[in-house]
């Protein structure tokens, strides 16, 4: 069975039917890897976005991702369909990424002196704002404690409802919620003297 | 509440290197499972020879017993079992040491009555953070007739198929039938491989082990056996890839070892230096990517290896060169994975 590749690049994301995603998980289970390589390409893109968006710009990132479809790919025989593919492949990414996240504990990412001097160009300084905005954000998130930086990062950041925070941590809706609104307390407490800070989490 | 917009960066050749590097592992992988798949099968014919010698073990266990280390299992509480599944890794803490049981592992923690602690590796690989023992409770993991007794270290224990002792800091006391050695930082140990196993594996050894295997006998040891250690292609290719990440120059000269033999490794330890290169000296890495086309133009992975040329040309701005290898890739791999970008790169603007 082989399934078109089509064009190559981020743009392959295709809706999977339930036959459809079934065939290709089969597919992948038998070892055709023309059936991995369209896996991969389908969900590389949200997995790398949502690997990205807990942990912020790290050299880490494609590690995880790499790990990530690794484990999918030698656990795939114990995918028995009672959720959607999608969700069990994100839960194996957000797993990794707590471990990463707990072994490393509370890692200060260090602000450095920013200079704040204008270019003359209204682009570049809102880029260079942007960047800092960012830098900022995920310096306040290295000091959360891991889980209530990934109910967080999921929720506000990688735009997942409650729910889905609850099945992808394991937790139940309330305990996320909880996580998240204690996370949400300790980035207000530290946006209060930190206005590129607070510009980014306050609504 | 306000959801904060983070846009990841996006880029073809990213998910291109992530790609590579996935299949390339979960290849590494299934190699790595069929040479396990046949030790134990070359081992249990060893085994057989070995039985007439049953009575004469039995009596030098007994006499290996007076000088090893004593390890007392004394249960005080129910013991826990990790069990990872295949791929995923788990971490647990026992005291002050923190371990990483490796995917497909098994390991039982025990606590003794003197509040040492002893993890009992039944298969798979556990890597271990131990406070030194100074005045702590003694702290042991046991991997099948081989015991560790950690002096104060790193270190990681693997089962699967031979036990191996891979020591990264400190050291541990490695007592196994036939002796007890002091295994020190950089240091490995594992059993000698019997000769049924080396037939096994065409041309398993490298010249060069990438980490030191010979044990170091302890000078408490009465009479070591004397080990004549082989590392097989398999270890040796393993332990490279271990250090890849903190000694590339060490991890290269490794895998070049085993790209030189001509077992079943040599391709994947080519198509990891190859990977190693890419990043670091690009002239080389050409170079591989020619002698691995030479010599594995039918593996696998050299669909991949052809396209890693076209990228490396194309990341040092040799655009005509790697127009010509884009055309050459289309021209072998017509409906390949990176077709698409291929025939992009391919036609002249």
């Amino acid at each position: 069975m082989g399934f078109p590749l089509g064009a190559v690049g981020l743009s392959i994301v295709e809706k999977p039917t339930p036959e459809g995603e079934a065939e290709l998980v089969a597919a992948c289970i038998a070892g055709d890897q023309t059936a991995q390589r369209t896996l991969f390409r389908r969900e590389y893109p949200r997995v790398h976005a949502t690997v990205y968006r807990i942990l912020g710009p790290s050299r880490d990132q494609d590690d995880l991702v790499q790990e990530t479809f690794i484990a999918v790919f030698r656990g795939l025989g114990r995918f028995r369909g009672e959720s959607r593919l999608s969700t069990w492949i994100d839960r194996i990414a957000v797993r990794l990424v707590f471990d990463h996240i707990r072994a490393r504990g509370k890692t200060p990412v260090p602000l450095g002196v920013v200079d704040h001097e204008e270019s003359g160009s209204v682009e570049i300084d809102a880029q260079a704002h942007a960047r800092d905005g960012l830098r900022r954000l995920y310096a306040a998130l290295g000091q959360l404690v891991p889980e209530q930086r990934m109910a967080f990062a999921l929720y506000a950041i990688d735009g997942r409802s409650i729910a889905e925070v609850a099945r992808l941590t394991g937790v139940t809706a309330v305990t996320a919620k909880l996580r998240i609104w204690r996370a949400r307390r300790e980035l207000m407490k530290r946006a209060a003297s930190d206005p590129v800070l607070k510009e980014q989490v306050l609504s | 509440m306000k959801r904060i917009t983070v846009d990841p960066p996006q880029s073809d050749a990213r998910r291109e290197r992530v790609e590579r590097q996935v299949f390339a592992e979960l290849q590494r992988m299934r190699m790595a499972e069929r040479a396990d798949a046949a030790i134990p099968e070359a081992r249990f014919r060893g085994w057989l020879v070995a039985a007439a010698f049953a009575a004469a073990a039995t009596m030098a266990v007994a006499l290996f017993a007076t000088h090893s280390t004593e390890i007392k299992i004394a249960e005080r509480e129910v013991p826990s079992q990790i069990t990872t599944p295949i791929g995923g890794t788990s971490q647990f803490t026992v005291g002050d040491a923190v371990m990483v049981a490796a995917s497909d592992t098994s390991v039982e923690v025990k606590h003794g009555d003197d509040g040492g602690i002893t993890l009992v590796l039944a298969r798979g690989s556990v890597d271990c953070d131990v406070a030194p023992r100074n005045g702590r409770p003694p702290f042991h993991v046991l991997a099948g007739d081989i015991a560790v007794e950690v002096v104060g270290t790193r270190f990681t224990v693997t089962r699967t198929p031979t036990p191996r002792v891979d020591v990264t800091r400190g050291k541990v006391r490695v007592t196994a039938p036939g002796g007890s050695w002091l295994v020190a930082a950089g240091q490995s140990w594992s059993p000698s491989v019997s000769t049924t196993v080396a037939k096994s594996e065409p041309a398993p050894e490298p010249t060069v082990a990438p980490e030191t295997p010979t044990p170091t006998p302890t000078p408490e040891t009465p009479t070591p056996a004397p080990v004549v250690h082989r590392v097989s292609s398999q270890a040796a290719f393993l332990a490279a890839g271990r250090l890849e990440a903190t000694d590339p120059a060490r991890a290269s000269k490794a895998f070049r070892t085993i790209a030189s033999g001509k077992d079943a490794w040599a391709a994947p330890a080519l198509y990891a230096l190859t990977e190693l290169h890419a990043s670091s000296d690009r002239d080389a890495a050409l170079a591989d990517c020619a002698e691995y086309l030479r010599r594995f133009p039918h593996d696998p992975q050299a669909e991949d290896v052809t396209w890693l040329r076209v990228e490396i040309l194309r990341t040092a701005g040799r655009r005509d060169e790697a127009r010509s290898a884009a055309a050459e890739y289309l021209r072998q791999f017509a409906h390949g994975s990176y077709a698409g970008l291929a025939e992009r790169i391919a036609t002249p603007n």
